[in-house]
């Protein structure tokens, strides 16, 4: 009766290939109801609802890793390498903040209420940040920003009774409403410049010629904008210590690996899917070519290069006075932000390959650290730099196992950050960005000095003396993240395969 | 022409009142002049032939969202009047930003060969629009569900009472909330 | 252990760390016995190794070999030759020593011997790996425990001299990672065609991209590499680090830090730079030569000018690495040969300097060269072991110091005539500061304030005596360690040389 527009009309088969996100929102909506008839201080129900939901969509992202590009759901959402990767890593990430939520006093306090819908919020961001990496149409970039968006306001502001969690989220909502407007009118000018809203089939449009350089500047501008919120890159950062620091350490944890990696994940394909195409690229003598041509404004990857150096010397320089460790970790992820820019600018697979490595081991070490603050936390009651002096002969082995997340987020071998490092810096020496990879190296130095600030409150700073014991949940957990960021960094592999064959599978890159 | 006459028409109204949102000092007077800002668009709209879109924005802005803005304002004891007075220091960056804002964006729509369809008949876009939420866009019409969803349950997390729920446990002992108002 | 000699003196101590953590914490004296277990392993090997070592070749010895990571063609490649087997000994007979040495340290015993076992294996690999990345793991992995041992067992300024030396060593390693990757995409496997960390491989000109042959090219990444190195040594503008560290540092770190970690900077220079990049480093030769005596008449004049004895050892060090330079620039066997076994001698004598400092510290808590004097009727036994070590560091004939400095200085005139007479200067600004500490501290009035002074412990002769032995030996006799190194230096003087 009515025609439809799109050459795959959506249909319940479509689901098939969707399987890790139907069940992300199936345990939000079980858990959501569940919560009603949670009894007792701790909502088990919700929890175990969604951890276990989280796991089920890791196993089934894991079983069934995409091979080559599918469209589903009317070419709205496209199921590709790149998707599966990312469908990889949220269920994880929100897995490892449901499991460290359960014995955190922030979130599980005496008296707090809604406890069981947070777990269902973990869902549900998984959910948002699996569709913002497969988002294949301008309509689903925009409203998948907007589902995680939106649950990042609600879990910043959950102490609710806690002024700094409410300003965090006030905050938090007023400079996502801002930088989203940016990006929607960045993005309506795109629409307007090629009359198409499928990031394949602006390209086509570009290509055809209808493209001014300076309006598409000025759109990809505006839409970096939005995608630079959601990532934290200067100068759209200004959200981000003072939320870190605001919202409930879990959430903080969650907001420092899960949007971020989203954000990343949204900008590569919209930015390989429609700035690129396909056919090697010109390269200086010796240096590697760009997998992709390049289309409209040629310089593109010198403003992110300049964006990049900006952002890791500004989070690095800026860390560097913090006492609070959670506007520290805020700080340093600013940098971190800055190193993966430099893999996004590219334009190579491996250049891909090293964002993904990095984000997975980011992910995993970025984790680590705030369990830590979250586990002393809970015993300490601060986390501030100076609360932690002593800590090495309080609890020999916590304290070694931050060492090694610490150790890690330098980039010191042999831990796994080194080895994310070196692949970002092995692209930047083979496509011959040697200033870039100069600043970014010196960048490692600095940061190493302010992560020392709290190996040295642990080990040199003396303090009480009485032994410390943490939740044996956070315990568990912490040895589960230390382990591989530690075994990842002496044998890696398989975790190496795994990036390779997401980023042979990417729609993008002009393939 | 008298097209033209609407559409300028529509645009002034829109503009002006919204500059009197934004430079009014007295929060209700603000409000109201909003409906007219909301209004002019829903008239932009009408005359794209969105005739569903200008619908929902008069139903939906002007009906509910600035009803409900009207309310709170007119039910909650904040001042009427601003507090304070806006520092110069504060105005003229932003002025300046906002102008070079408007510059770049004049030069840019002024300046771009856009990708201008053909003009598209008046005829009633409801049952269309309808049909395609329900096939090829029934995802994102699924997922902005979601999207409400997650605000409910914001809004019913965020706007709760203040007081840490101090009738929770039968025993009703007042415990002490120092650890949870720690800022 | 017949074929994996070099993973098991690089991986022994590691062993020995991972059961150190476990031991438990009331039994210090047992976490000590493992620690010693552990260095001793090496350094039995150590002397295994001396005697099978086949001197007549310039090939990689004791060569061990398996994939690690396949997608980026990392080698676990070890072996050693002729440049790096003094290294290794020296590294051995050290760390075993200085773990006798820190048999007192009663501060966190568990933490300290775990983290000085690590410290040795990182030294221990960086000698011996033969893939640039191994090489790289390995030179990293050797911060941190210096960054801790410092740090927790040092002196007043502990905090601000660890942290010093992490960051000035960890940006210059980061320039050497850039100059690795540089590297690695541009060096072909001539046998499979994919790139390589391989140092082997790299040293070949023939697998070097077309890119990598550009002469400016090259120049860079000799600088990036340099920078790196010359942290390391410490070369004159990067040098202040190590004053600082070496003066908080315990005495058994001290040993380490001036005996072997000085070193990695040369060893670096004469493995890494040298034989890849050998016309960049004839271009570079003239400047490392002028680098090369500021450091010696400048680390002198330093020493000179101390009045803490550690201090003044440690600008020493400076001075001494100094001959090590200006004999690698030269670019002449003697010089070249010079410079290696000055680089061991160094370690040797070094060790003993700070070995002895730390025994008066220990017993008169101060370091002040003016607070002592007459110190040679008190401690005799002490006198003697001081005085054979300051000898030998001021070149003094019959000690081994004197050969490597002769060899220097022989090897390095024909090549810079003005700069070899200037930092000749240098011996006689060394014998200064050692003759006027010696006259100081232990001739003159006796102090009264140390009637009590108890003569050194047999168990810090027993740490002393055998490096003694070594230089005394190889100042009589130092054909056994020319030997060894001999073949290959020459042959890569006739590789790199003019």
């Amino acid at each position: 009766m009515f025609e439809t527009l799109a050459l795959n009309a959506p249909s319940w088969s479509d689901l098939r290939h969707f399987v890790p996100e139907t069940v992300l929102v199936v345990t939000f909506l079980l858990a959501l109801m569940a919560d009603l008839f949670a009894r007792g201080r701790r909502p088990a129900g919700p929890f175990a609802l969604a951890l276990g939901g989280c796991l089920v969509a890791l196993a089934a992202a894991v079983s069934s890793l995409p091979a080559g590009p599918r469209s589903i759901l009317g070419d709205l959402v496209v199921v590709d390498g790149l998707a599966g990767f990312f469908r990889v890593l949220f269920p994880l990430i929100g897995a490892i903040t449901i499991l460290f939520s359960w014995a955190s006093g922030e979130i599980m306090g005496p008296r707090r209420e809604h406890k069981g819908e947070f777990y269902a919020l973990v869902a549900l961001m998984a959910f948002g940040m699996c569709v913002m990496a497969s988002a294949a149409d301008l309509i689903m970039l925009y409203l998948s920003v907007e589902l995680v968006s939106l649950t990042s306001y609600v879990m910043a502001g959950y102490m609710r009774t806690s002024l700094r969690s409410t300003e965090a989220s006030l905050k938090y909502v007023i400079f996502g409403s801002v930088s989203s407007g940016v990006m929607l009118y960045g993005l309506s000018l795109l629409f307007g410049l090629t009359g198409e809203t499928t990031f394949v089939e602006i390209r086509a449009a570009l290509l055809a010629g209808r493209a001014d350089n300076f309006a598409l500047l000025v759109a990809m501008v505006f839409v970096l904008a939005g995608l630079g919120y959601k990532i934290a890159a200067v100068p759209f950062h200004f959200w981000c210590p003072d939320v870190y620091e605001g919202a409930p350490t879990p959430v903080t944890a969650l907001f420092s690996v899960g949007p971020k990696a989203a954000g990343f994940a949204l900008m590569i394909r919209f930015f390989y899917t429609t700035l690129l195409s396909p056919g090697g690229g010109q390269a200086a003598a010796g240096a590697a070519a760009p997998d992709g041509v390049i289309v409209g404004p040629a310089d593109w990857p010198l403003l992110i290069a300049i964006l990049s150096v900006v952002t890791m010397t500004y989070g690095n320089l800026v860390a560097l006075r913090q006492t609070n460790v959670k506007r520290l970790l805020a700080y340093s992820s600013i940098a971190h932000v800055g190193y993966l820019l430099m893999g996004f600018l590219m334009l190579t697979a491996a250049g891909l390959e090293a964002i993904l490595f990095y984000l997975l081991v980011y992910a995993i070490m970025n984790l680590g650290a705030f369990l830590f603050v979250i586990a002393l936390n809970n015993r300490l009651g601060g986390e501030e730099i100076s609360d932690y002096a002593g800590l090495s002969t309080r609890a020999p082995w916590v304290a070694l196992m931050m060492m090694v997340f610490l150790l890690s987020l330098t980039g010191l071998p042999p831990t796994a950050g080194f080895i994310g490092k070196m692949y970002l810096f092995a692209e930047v020496i083979n496509r011959h960005w040697f200033w870039l990879a100069v600043v970014g190296a010196l960048n490692s130095v600095v940061s190493l000095f302010y992560y020392m600030k709290i190996a040295k409150a642990m080990y040199f700073t003396p303090g009480e003396r009485a032994p410390l014991r943490l939740e044996p949940l956070h315990t568990a957990v912490l040895i589960l993240l230390a382990a591989p960021t530690l075994a990842l960094g002496v044998y890696w592999t398989p975790f190496k395969n795994f990036v390779d064959r997401a980023v042979a599978g990417f729609a993008g890159l002009g393939g | 022409m008298s097209g033209d006459l609407a559409f300028y028409g529509f645009a002034a109204l829109t503009v002006l009142s919204a500059f009197y949102v934004v430079f009014s000092r007295n929060i209700v007077h603000a409000g109201f002049s909003l409906l007219f800002t909301l209004f002019g668009v829903a008239g932009l709209y009408a005359m794209l032939a969105a005739d569903f879109l200008a619908a929902t924005q008069v139903i939906v802005y002007i009906g509910g969202v600035l009803v409900l803005i009207l309310f709170t304002v007119m039910m909650t004891r904040i001042p009427r009047r601003g507090a304070g007075g806006r520092g110069l220091d504060r105005f003229v960056p932003a002025g300046v930003f906002a102008l070079l804002l408007f510059a770049l964006l004049y030069k840019v729509i002024t300046g771009t060969p856009w990708a201008e369809k053909a003009p598209v008949s008046a005829d009633p876009t409801t049952a269309r629009l309808g049909a395609s939420f329900l096939t090829d866009f029934v995802f994102p019409f699924e997922f902005v569900s979601l999207i409400l969803l997650a605000a409910m349950i914001g809004a019913a997390i965020l706007i709760r009472d203040r007081r840490p729920a101090a009738d929770d446990g039968a025993g009703g002992a007042a415990a002490p909330t120092g650890e949870e108002e720690r800022s | 252990m017949g074929e994996h000699v070099l993973s098991w003196m690089t991986f022994a101590p590691l062993v020995g760390m991972v059961v150190i953590a476990f031991l438990p914490r009331e039994r210090p004296t047992l976490t000590k016995v493992v620690a010693a277990a552990a260095a001793a392993v090496p350094l039995l090997l150590a002397f295994q190794v001396f005697a099978t070592f086949d001197r007549s070749t310039a090939e990689m010895q004791f060569v061990e070999r398996g994939s690690w990571i396949a997608p980026f063609n990392i080698e676990y490649f070890m072996g050693i030759d002729g440049l790096s087997v003094t290294m290794v000994l020296l590294t051995a007979l050290l760390s075993f020593l200085c773990i006798i040495a820190s048999w007192r340290i009663d501060k966190a015993v568990k933490g300290y011997f775990a983290l000085f076992l690590l410290l040795e294996t990182g030294m221990m690999g960086v000698f011996c790996a033969l893939d640039f990345f191994l090489f790289y793991v390995f030179w990293e992995v050797m911060l941190l425990p210096m960054y801790f041992l410092i740090g927790i067992w040092g002196g007043p300024r502990k905090e601000y001299a660890a942290i010093k030396f992490f960051l000035y060593t960890l940006a210059g390693s980061v320039l050497m990672l850039l100059a690795m990757l540089a590297f690695y995409f541009n060096v072909r496997n001539p046998d499979t065609g994919a790139h390589t960390f391989n140092m082997l491989h790299m040293m070949d000109q023939a697998n070097h991209s077309p890119w990598l042959q550009l002469s400016h090219v090259r120049h860079l990444i000799w600088i990036a590499l340099f920078i790196g190195f010359a942290i390391k040594v410490p070369i004159f503008p990067f040098h202040t680090w190590l004053p600082d560290a070496h003066v908080e540092a315990p005495t058994a770190v001290s040993v380490i830090l001036a005996g072997v970690l000085l070193k990695m900077g040369t060893y670096g220079i004469l493995r890494i730079s040298y034989p890849m990049l050998p016309d960049a480093a004839l271009w570079f030769a003239y400047p490392l030569a002028i680098l090369g005596m500021i450091n010696i008449i400048y680390g002198a004049l330093c020493a000179m000018a101390q009045s803490d004895m550690k201090k003044l050892v440690a600008y020493s060090s400076i001075s001494h690495m100094g001959y090590v330079l200006l004999g690698m620039s030269a670019f002449t066997t003697q010089g070249i040969n010079g410079a290696v076994m000055q680089m061991f001698n160094h370690g040797t004598i070094t060790a003993m300097l700070f070995l002895c400092v730390g025994v008066i510290y220990d017993r008169a808590h101060h370091r002040d060269i003016d607070g002592f004097g007459g110190l040679g009727l008190q401690m005799p036994v002490y006198t003697s072991v001081f005085s054979l070590a300051l000898f030998a560091a001021l070149g003094l004939p019959g000690l081994s110091g004197f050969i490597s400095e002769a060899l220097v200085f022989l090897g390095a005139f024909p090549t810079y005539r003005t700069i070899t007479i200037i930092s000749a200067l240098g011996i006689v600004l060394g014998a200064a500061y050692v003759l006027w500490m010696l006259q100081r501290v232990f001739l003159g009035e006796k102090n009264p304030k140390y009637d009590s002074l108890p003569d050194i412990s047999a168990r810090e002769l027993a740490t002393l005596v055998p490096i003694a032995a070594v230089v005394v030996w190889v100042g009589v006799q130092p054909s056994p360690v020319l030997d060894l190194m001999r073949v290959t230096l020459n042959n890569l003087i006739a590789t790199v040389g003019r």
